[in-house]
This record gives structure tokens, C-alpha cells and sequence, in this order.
């Protein structure tokens, strides 16, 4: 019951959020705030009451039973911190847009809409509901783009549309085939597992799912939609692209192929580190060369979701959980960066680094948060994002010294674009648009304390993060430890 | 239980940091000073009763572990450890981070420096960073202190922050300092993978150990990590330019403790380098070449902070080659020395130029021993102490100690020896530069300056150890490990006679006008042979070439498919699949579009509404065609039913 909560709260919180003001005159954001706190508890509530077992909660229901169709939610450690991630970004995006007043309950409404869908991937177990909250997801995350962006909104909004529906046909046409094929019909994720299938079916429907996943994570040459996404979308859009939508690509990758295709697999994950690698050191170059702050941040997510491709693909321990922890740590800092550039050009009105500067004296907690995310960006030891790299190297040098030679090069290269970002936005005199920039106002001040804790925290003490990710993690090693309980 | 005393060292400059950045009582200026003092000096008062109950050997080693982490397959122990290099060394950091604070207090508050907070609040994260790393027990503790001290002294190199210039030079000091630490997170890495433990006393050994390709290569990326952290030739690049920051950084993170925390790297891991010859002998042709290029490049400055900063890549090559010829203990004991003698000559240096207007050229010095003469006599002592002037100096013990370890050590030995000897006389020359020039008379004769007790105070004890620390050299190598077997006199006189050819060297520079305009037109040689503009050419300019082309035109307005208008390239990958899509779609709609059966069924329509339109011809409202068609059809009705009725 639980599982299902954590979708249908923020489901029909979504409508709850649109309505509450016509109807009962309740504030849309209070609405939206209190139903990602109780999605938190139930949440909370569950991890707590969990088994000990290879899962924390699961729950299973017949839906269309003819067609084999199911309600079928696992939840383990790894989707926990995701469900976690979510429901605590939904809450943050509606405190850093508060400014928001347009179609405000619609808004609001959208918010809730994609933390339900990318918990429904989070949790589903049952290929076809899978598809379906996948492609879900990326109606309220186009809305928030196309209503509510910047520039050339709509443009982006449709290219986002285009990239992830069409990448989306390939899972789905993958979860058909699997589906048809099974006797009887199911799309129970276990029991599919356990199909025979030759070795060519197997890396066929793999390239379907690994297209979608890939797509969304993004890893070149599919990440095209990820930077004008980023730079047109509102700043809660952002940081739910960048915190969310990513992450269910990276979670799809870390926790279906495994499971489903372990040969397939085997063949095609030299060719998705390569992919990984080759993504790292593309991503970090672009990111150099940007002077949208923005844009800017937004390529650096590729480098670092190629970095997560890297480790899912390692197929070792070390660079599996390295790719967990690296996600988790991927939501905070690239969230919490968006939040602060998009604080910032709500007040300055650009994001052009060559329009911007000089912050600390205008601006000091500004410009002591933007020092904070520097370091992460960085991955400086003692944030979660140095672990989750360094643990993806120490995999890959057991897989290959030139992946990790390459994964290392990412690390260099991060000194050049988090020095252009912060040097563009905090050194220097202050510019005339940064003139009278209000400092950061108590609404924003506490998510960025909260994201900036939970990058050092995690960082600094591991433990919990770890073990939370170890079971998901030795399952993806061996696929024998999927049992469902 | 004393053991965890250690896990306290780095914690006050960490509260200190984190109560100056976060600031939550509002502190005004004197309580920023307070707090970043207090917090600054108390690490000495931890580790100082430690390090000396360990070096009276009334405590063993100790080891305090922190805390672990379960990994699935094994645990991770982190932990703090105290053995005789780890007390050397976090006294002797503690130690000069106290006197430059100290330093800090008055000289900050010359110009009315704004953002003080900003300051003790970085200057205080470096001390909590350096303690850690050298106290650290594990890999991970020691890779966190040192990637922090890389950070601190970004911030602090461009303390400066409206400076372009400032920036620019903490950018190249952390990006160079970044490629070399990628390069100790490789080593660290392999070594782990190697032992299976991040433990040092784990790691060392099993490093030593490794299959011989494995092992050299684990060797040389820690080789790889200790140049660039120590500005060695060909990463020495970053810290002259380093110099932008403000001279109490310079005085403790730049010269006396950051920028040698490669020599106690290597000395940390010197079982390792000496496993493998070749490495050794790398470490040591690395160290003896650098401390050749730094002290000529030296010889060649006009600025004197740049002086120091060459001196200070030249001092570090001796403990460098130190540990490459296997004496790690005597390379820690110059690590120790020249923390004393360097971050004096920073700080009195600042004392001098400050009182000479600000400017830190050697000629503005011109006077200061009339102006400031304590600190021209502490300067002076540093000097000495810097050019090893025999018996009487502290540096003159630890480098002949070195001098001595590279003769014994065979023949490659003997060309680190010869090299080390020609780098120790152009020491002597360019040591005693500054201090001839500012002991002569101006052409304006200068006023006494009031020195503040805050500043004279430490260099005063910074200088009694410059020159009488040379007692405590002996003993301390011998707690370290001892050096190599000691070789004949004629070793040590003739590196005497090395320290007194660099003074004769230097008086000849600047009293003799010919050799005077020699050095001054020595242009190459003062651009530390153009090393920069080299690597500009090479790797910077491509670099910048390749983001160009990758990402467009800098600025340049993008359209929808993510283009700049001027047809340059902008992330070409994307745009390849952005063009593909658009191809497919051409080419699957193309014999859709127009939509054929669309465009037969709205014929089959017009059709239908041709049809109807020419019926309405019928219509005509002349009663005589109705009339008409009413006499046809009704013929045509009367000749149907005489046709069915027909038998």
C-alpha cells in the first residue's frame, strides 16, 4: 500500500493542487508542499517497517489479468534514495518558485504529476506499467518547459518531446515483444527474467531499452534536447529534469538490463563504456566552451551521467556502486546549481557569464553557496560526488586502465569549467547587472543548506549511502540475488 | 586512549573555518581576528605535546581510527595515525601556521583588507587540510587533505577577487596542481586495489611488492602527483604566477608547507619509489634538475617574491632528489629547515616591501635595512640559513646532510651530487641579492618604520630557528630512519665552499655593474626559460582551439536545432543526431506527404460535389422544361406499363 501511495499521492496531489484554489481556496503551494511531505512520510514510514529481506516493500495486484498485466512495485534501497530525492526536489521546487504566478496551480500541478510518474518508474516491476509511467513523465516536464520556459521554449519543449517519445517506442517495443512472447502473457519483470532467450533476441531488445535509458540519461550523441531543455526551462523544470528525469534513465540502466538481458549485456557493455568514456570527455569540453551558465551546467550533467554509464556498465562492484552513489550526488549538486543560476537570473535577467560577476560583494551567501557547488562540481573529496567518481575509476581500472586514464581526464578538465563558471559569476568587479542583486532570501536559503548537507554528509560519511545501495548493487552483479520474496 | 588526541589536531581550524564562512553571530572585525587566531594556533597546542611525548619516545606510534565503511566486499578503516614523520611533520605545519597568523594579524590590517573573514576562514580550512594529510593514516584521509589544500589555495591565490590577474593565477595553479593530483588518485587507487586496504602500513608494503610493470607504474603516478603538488619542473610553472596572492598565503601555503607536501608525500611513500630503480632514479634526476633550473631562474628575478617562489621549486628539488638517492628521513629534515627559513623570508620580505610603498621589487628594498631593521636582520638570517652557510645556519646542516646522502648513493648519485653543488652556489648568489641591496644606502636616505611586535615577534623566532635548528637535524633524521652512511670530509667542505662562492657570487652581482646588466638582461632565464609561453602554445592554445570548434563561436546566438547562425559548429555530436532525425522523417514522409489516400478520398469528395453541381443544371424554373420532363416521364411510365403488361 505504501508503494502505491508513493504514486498516487503526488497523482492526485497533482489535481488536488490544480483545484484546491477554485475550490476550496487553499494556496496551490501549500497543497503541493504538503502532499510531498506526506508522500516523505509514508515513505519514511515504509523504509522504517521495511523487510530485511532483498526488498524493503513490495506489492503485487492483479490489474488486467487476461492480458498479464499487474500492479507489481518492489522498492529496495536504491529506489528508497531516489523516492527520497524526488519527493524532497518536489518540495524544494515549490519554495524557489514562489515568483511563479502564471497558471500557478497548473504549475504546481506539474510538479506533482512528474514526481508521480518517475516514482512509478522508480518502483515498477511490471514492464508495461513501466512504459507507461515512462512515457508519462514527460507530459508534465514538457508542460512546465513549454508554459512556463524561457526563450525559445516551445522549441525545446518540442525537442524534448520528440527525443524521449521516439526513444520511448524502443523500450516499449521491446516490453511488447518480451510480452507476446511469454507463455502465458506476462510483463512481470521476474518472470521474464527467467525466459529462455537466444543470445540475438537478448541484445535486440537490450539496444530497445538501452536506447530509451541512454536517451534520457543523456549520454552522446543522444544528449542534443539536454542543454536547450535545460537553458529554456524554468528553474523547478531544471532541477527536476536534472534530478529526476536523468536519474530514471540512470536507474533503468542500472536495474533492467541486468536482470533481463545478463548476456545481451555482456556483449554490449564494453560498447556503452566506450560510449560512457567517449561521453565524459565530450560533455566536459562542451561544458568548457559555454557561456550560458546554464548550458554550461547542463553539459556537465552529460559528462557526469557519462561517468554513471560508465560504472553501470563496469559490471564490477566498485563501479556499480560508484554509478549509485554518483547519481544520488548528481541529483543534489546539479540541482542546487540550477536552483542558484536560476536565482540568479531571476534577479540579474541573463545567464551570460560574460554579463555577470563580481557576486561576492554584492551577494555574499550567493556567492559562499556557488563556492560550496564549485567544490562539488569538482568532485572535491569530502562531497558525495568525489566518492561516487572515485569509485567508478577504482572499478574501471579493474576493467580497463584506459577507461579509467579517461574517467580521470574528466576530473582535470572539471577544474577548467567550475573556475570559468564561478569566475564568471562570483570574481570580479561587480557588473551593472549584478548591481543591486538581492542576496539569497530565506526561501532559497534552506534548500540550498539542505542540498549542500546532504552533498557533504553523504560525502564525508558514507556508511549509510552505501549500505543503503549495496543490495541493489549485488543483485546487479548477480542477477540470481533478483528473487522476488 | 592518547591516540585519539590526534582526531582533535585539525578540529579547531575546522570549526574556525566553518564559524568565520558561515558566520552565523555576525562577527565584527576584531572577533574575526580573534577567532581566526585562536583557531590558527591551537592545532600547536594538540599536536605540540604529542609530537614531543612521541619524539622523547615517551609514546610508541598511535593509530586512531575515525571511522569505517562497510564496502560490501571489505572495510574501509579511516584513521589518523602519529609516527616520527607524520610528528615531524604536523609540528612543523602547525608551527608555521601559527606564526603566520600571528604574521596575519598585523599585516592584514595594512590597507584596511577587506573580507578578512574570507581570509582566516580559508587560511584555517588549509591548516585543517594539510594536519589531515599528514596525519592521516589511510589513503583516503590523505588524498582528502590534500585535493583540500589544492582548493584553499585557489581561493587564496585569488584572494583578490575583482583581480583578473589574481584569478587567472589560482585557475593555473589549480588546474596544473589538478592533472598531477589525477594522477596520485590513479596511484592511490591502484596501490588499494594492490593491498585491498586503504591503510598506509598496508599500502606501502604491498606497493613494493607489486609485479614489476604494475609496481613501477603505481610508482610513477605518485612521482606524477608529488611534482605537480611541488611546482617541479615540468609543473613548476604555477607558482611563481602563484605569487598573486597575499604574502602571509605565499608565507605558508606557497613555499613553507603546501608546495613541500610533495616531498612528504614521497618520503610517506618511499619504500614504493626505492622498490622500483628506475622510478628512484626518475625521482632523483627530477629533483636535482629542478633544483638546478630554480636556483638559476632565480638568479635572474627582479621581483623578489618571484625570487622566493623559484627558490622555493629549487629547495623542494633537493628534497625531492633526496628521497630518489633513498635518504626520505634527511629530505623530511629540509622539509623541516626550509619551512623555517622560507615562510621567514616571505614574511619579512612583506615587512620590507610594505614599508618601502608596497612595491615588491628588490630595487624598492633599496634602504630597508635603515627602515625595518629587524626585519632586514631576520631577512638576512633566513638568507644565510636559505644559502647554507656553513656551521651556522640551519639549511647549511640538511643540505650537506643531502649533499652527503647523493654521493654515497653510487654513480647516478654522484651526477645528482654534481648537479645539487652548482645549484647551492647559485643559491648563495641569489639568496644574498635582496639582502645586499637593501643593506645599501638610497639615493633618498628613508625614515625608521615602527615594526609591530605582532609581525617582528615571529620572525624573530622564525630566525633563532633558521640558524640554530641546524642542532636538531642530526637527531631528527635519526628519528626518521636515519640517513646513509656518512661519506668522507672533503664532501663537506667543498659544499662549504659552495654556500661562500655563492656569497662571493652575489656581492659580484650587485656591486659589480658589468655582471649587474647580465643578470638584468637575462629576459629567458627571469621567464623560468619560457616554460609558460611554451605550454600556452602547445596545450592551452589547442585546448581553446578545440572548445571553439566543439562548442561554436563563444556567444554566438543559437538557433533551433542549435546552430550559431554563422554556420561555425556547436556541439557537432548533437547536432548529428538532430540532422538525422530530421533526414529520417524527410526521408520516411516523403511518399506520405502529400498524403495520397488522403488526397484520393477529397478526390472521390470533389468528385461527389462535381456531380452535385452539374445536377443543379436540371433546375432550371422554366415551367416549359418541367413540363417537359413531366411529359417524358410520364411516357416513359405509360410505355413501361405497356411493356410489362405485354404477353
Amino acid at each position: 500500500m505504501a508503494l502505491t501511495l508513493q504514486i498516487l499521492l503526488p497523482f492526485f496531489g497533482g489535481f488536488a493542487a490544480l483545484l484546491a484554489p477554485r475550490l476550496a481556496g487553499l494556496s496551490e503551494r501549500w497543497t503541493t508542499i504538503a502532499v510531498m511531505a506526506l508522500t516523505l512520510i509514508v515513505l519514511l514510514l515504509a523504509v522504517v517497517s521495511g523487510d530485511d529481506g532483498r526488498w524493503l516493500a513490495f506489492t503485487r495486484a492483479d490489474w488486467a489479468p487476461s492480458f498479464g498485466i499487474q500492479v507489481l512495485l518492489a522498492m529496495d534501497g536504491l529506489s528508497a534514495a531516489l523516492l527520497a530525492v524526488s519527493a524532497g526536489l518536489g518540495m524544494i521546487c515549490v519554495f524557489i518558485s514562489w515568483h511563479v504566478t502564471h497558471r500557478s496551480p497548473l504549475f504546481h500541478a506539474a510538479i506533482c504529476w512528474t514526481v508521480a510518474a518517475s516514482n512509478g518508474v522508480f518502483l515498477s516491476f511490471d514492464l508495461l506499467i513501466l512504459a507507461f509511467f515512462w512515457e508519462l513523465m514527460i507530459v508534465p516536464a514538457f508542460l512546465l518547459i513549454a508554459l512556463w520556459g524561457h526563450g525559445d521554449r516551445e522549441a525545446a519543449a518540442i525537442k524534448f518531446l520528440v527525443f524521449n517519445a521516439v526513444a520511448g517506442l524502443g523500450l516499449l517495443a521491446a516490453v511488447f515483444w518480451m510480452g507476446a512472447t511469454s507463455d502465458p502473457i506476462t510483463f512481470d519483470a521476474f518472470e521474464l527474467a527467467r525466459d529462455e532467450r537466444s543470445h540475438t533476441a537478448q541484445v535486440l531488445l537490450l539496444l530497445g531499452f538501452a536506447v530509451a535509458f541512454m536517451v534520457k540519461l543523456p549520454v552522446p550523441p543522444f544528449h542534443a534536447w539536454l542543454p536547450d531543455a535545460h537553458t529554456n526551462a524554468p528553474t523547478a523544470g531544471s532541477i527536476l529534469l536534472a534530478g529526476l528525469l536523468l536519474k530514471t534513465g540512470a536507474y533503468g540502466l542500472f536495474r533492467f538490463p541486468p536482470l533481463l538481458f545478463p548476456e545481451g549485456l555482456v556483449t554490449l557493455a564494453p560498447w556503452g563504456m566506450a560510449l560512457g568514456a567517449f561521453g565524459v570527455v565530450y560533455g566536459a569540453v562542451l561544458a568548457c566552451g559555454q557561456t550560458d551558465a546554464k548550458r554550461l551546467v547542463a553539459y556537465t550533467s552529460v559528462a557526469h551521467m557519462s561517468i554513471v554509464l560508465m560504472g553501470v556498465c563496469g559490471g564490477v562492484h566498485f563501479a556499480l556502486m560508484g554509478a549509485g552513489v554518483e547519481m544520488i550526488a548528481h541529483a543534489f549538486s546539479s540541482s542546487a546549481l540550477f536552483l542558484l543560476i536560476g536565482a540568479l537570473q531571476h534577479r540579474t535577467g541573463t545567464r551570460d557569464l560574460r554579463e555577470l560577476g563580481g557576486l561576492q560583494k554584492t551577494a555574499p551567501a550567493f556567492a559562499t553557496s556557488f563556492a560550496l557547488f564549485f567544490a562539488a562540481a569538482l568532485a572535491m573529496p569530502g562531497t558525495a560526488n568525489f566518492l561516487g567518481e572515485a569509485l567508478v575509476i577504482t572499478g574501471m581500472f579493474q576493467v580497463n586502465w584506459v577507461l579509467a586514464a579517461i574517467a580521470l581526464v574528466s576530473l582535470v578538465v572539471s577544474v577548467v569549467y567550475a573556475t570559468r563558471l564561478i569566475g564568471g559569476i562570483v570574481f570580479g568587479e561587480p557588473k551593472p547587472a549584478v548591481q543591486g542583486a538581492h542576496d539569497l532570501y530565506r526561501h532559497e536559503l534552506w534548500p540550498i543548506a539542505v542540498l549542500g548537507l546532504c552533498t557533504l554528509l553523504f560525502g564525508l560519511f558514507p556508511q549509510a549511502l552505501i549500505s543503503v545501495l549495496r543490495p541493489a548493487v549485488e543483485a546487479a552483479l548477480t542477477p540470481l540475488l533478483f528473487v522476488q520474496p | 586512549m592518547l591516540a585519539y588526541l590526534l582526531l582533535l589536531v585539525p578540529m579547531p581550524s575546522l570549526g574556525g573555518f566553518l564559524l568565520l564562512a558561515l558566520d552565523p553571530y555576525r562577527l565584527d572585525r576584531r572577533a574575526v581576528q580573534a577567532a581566526g587566531l585562536a583557531a590558527g594556533c591551537a592545532p600547536l597546542l594538540v599536536i605540540g605535546p604529542l609530537a614531543a611525548l612521541h619524539l622523547t619516545g615517551a609514546i610508541g606510534d598511535q593509530v586512531a581510527p575515525i571511522f569505517f565503511i562497510n564496502v560490501g566486499n571489505f572495510e574501509v578503516a579511516l584513521a589518523m595515525g602519529l609516527d616520527a614523520v607524520s610528528a615531524v611533520a604536523a609540528l612543523t605545519v602547525a608551527f608555521v601556521a601559527a606564526c603566520v597568523m600571528i604574521y596575519a594579524l598585523d599585516y592584514m590590517s595594512y590597507a584596511g583588507t577587506p573580507d578578512l573573514r574570507r581570509f582566516f576562514a580559508l587560511m584555517n580550512l588549509f591548516v585543517a587540510g594539510m594536519l589531515s594529510m599528514v596525519l592521516a593514516a589511510d589513503s583516503i584521509t590523505f588524498f582528502l587533505g590534500w585535493e583540500l589544500m589544492g582548493l584553499c589555495s585557489f581561493f587564496l591565490i585569488s584572494y583578490n577577487m575583482t583581480s583578473p590577474r589574481a584569478f587567472a593565477a589560482g585557475q593555473k595553479a589549480f588546474l596544473i596542481t589538478r592533472i598531477a593530483d589525477a594522477a596520485l588518485l590513479a596511484g592511490l587507487l591502484l596501490l588499494f586495489l594492490e593491498a585491498g586496504s586503504v591503510r598506509l602500513t598496508e599500502l606501502i608494503p604491498a606497493g613494493t611488492v607489486a609485479e614489476p610493470v604494475r609496481g613501477s607504474i603505481i610508482a610513477a603516478l605518485l612521482l606524477i602527483g608529488a611534482l605537480g603538488k611541488s611546482a617541479q619542473v615540468p609543473f613548476h610553472t604555477w607558482l611563481p604566477t602563484a605569487m598573486a596572492g597575499p604574502t602571509p598565503v605565499s608565507a605558508l601555503l606557497h613555499s613553507a608547507t603546501m608546495v613541500a607536501a610533495g616531498a612528504v608525500l614521497l618520503a610517506r611513500f618511499a619504500p614504493v619509489i626505492e622498490a622500483y630503480p628506475v622510478v628512484a632514479g626518475a625521482t632523483a634526476v627530477a629533483g636535482a634538475t629542478t633544483a638546478l633550473f630554480g636556483a638559476a631562474s632565480a638568479v635572474a628575478q627582479t621581483d623578489v617574491k618571484r625570487l622566493l617562489a623559484y627558490s622555493s621549486i629549487s629547495q623542494i628539488g633537493y628534497m625531492v632528489a633526496a628521497v630518489g638517492v633513498g635518504a626520505p628521513a634527511v629530505a623530511m629534515a629540509h622539509f623541516v629547515v626550509h619551512a623555517a627559513f622560507k615562510s621567514l623570508l616571505f614574511m619579512a620580505a612583506g615587512v620590507m616591501s610594505h614599508a618601502g610603498g608596497g612595491s615588491t621589487t628588490i630595487d624598492s628594498l633599496r634602504g630597508a635595512a635603515r627602515a625595518t631593521p629587524i626585519a632586514f636582520i631576520c631577512y638576512a638570517a633566513g638568507a644565510a640559513s636559505l644559502a647554507g652557510l656553513p656551521f651556522v645556519t640551519a639549511g647549511w646542516w640538511s643540505k650537506e646532510a643531502i649533499l652527503a646522502s647523493a654521493v654515497v648513493s653510487g654513480p647516478l648519485g654522484a651526477a645528482v651530487w654534481a648537479v645539487a653543488l652548482a645549484a647551492a652556489v647559485l643559491t648563495g648568489v641569489y639568496a644574498f641579492r635582496p639582502v645586499l641591496v637593501a643593506a645599501a644606502t638610497p639615493a633618498t636616505p628613508r625614515r625608521r618604520c615602527r615594526e609591530h611586535p605582532l609581525a617582528s615577534g615571529p620572525l624573530i623566532v622564525l630566525a633563532l630557528l633558521a640558524l640554530a635548528g641546524g642542532l636538531a637535524v642530526a637527531p631528527m633524521t635519526t628519528l626518521m630512519g636515519g640517513h646513509p652512511p656518512h661519506p668522507a670530509h672533503w664532501v663537506e667542505i667543498v659544499g662549504a665552499v659552495a654556500a661562500l662562492a655563492g656569497l662571493a657570487g652575489s656581492v659580484a652581482v650587485v656591486f659589480v655593474p658589468t655582471l649587474a646588466a647580465r643578470v638584468r638582461g637575462a629576459r629567458k632565464l627571469r621567464a623560468g626559460l619560457q616554460f609558460d609561453a611554451r605550454y600556452y602554445a602547445l596545450l592551452v592554445r589547442p585546448y581553446r582551439r578545440l572548445v571553439r570548434r566543439l562548442s561554436g563561436r563563444e556567444g554566438a546566438w543559437v538557433d533551433r536545432l542549435g546552430r550559431p547562425p554563422d554556420g561555425a559548429t556547436a556541439d557537432p555530436v548533437g547536432q548529428a543526431t538532430v540532422a538525422l532525425g530530421l533526414w529520417l522523417r524527410r526521408v520516411v514522409l516523403t511518399p506520405f506527404s502529400p498524403d495520397r489516400m488522403d488526397i484520393a478520398w477529397m478526390r472521390g469528395a470533389a468528385g461527389i460535389g462535381r456531380a452535385a453541381e452539374r445536377g443543379r443544371n436540371l433546375q432550371t424554373g422554366r415551367v416549359r422544361d418541367y413540363a417537359l420532363a413531366l411529359a417524358v416521364g410520364l411516357a416513359a411510365l405509360l410505355i413501361l406499363g405497356w411493356g410489362m403488361t405485354w404477353r
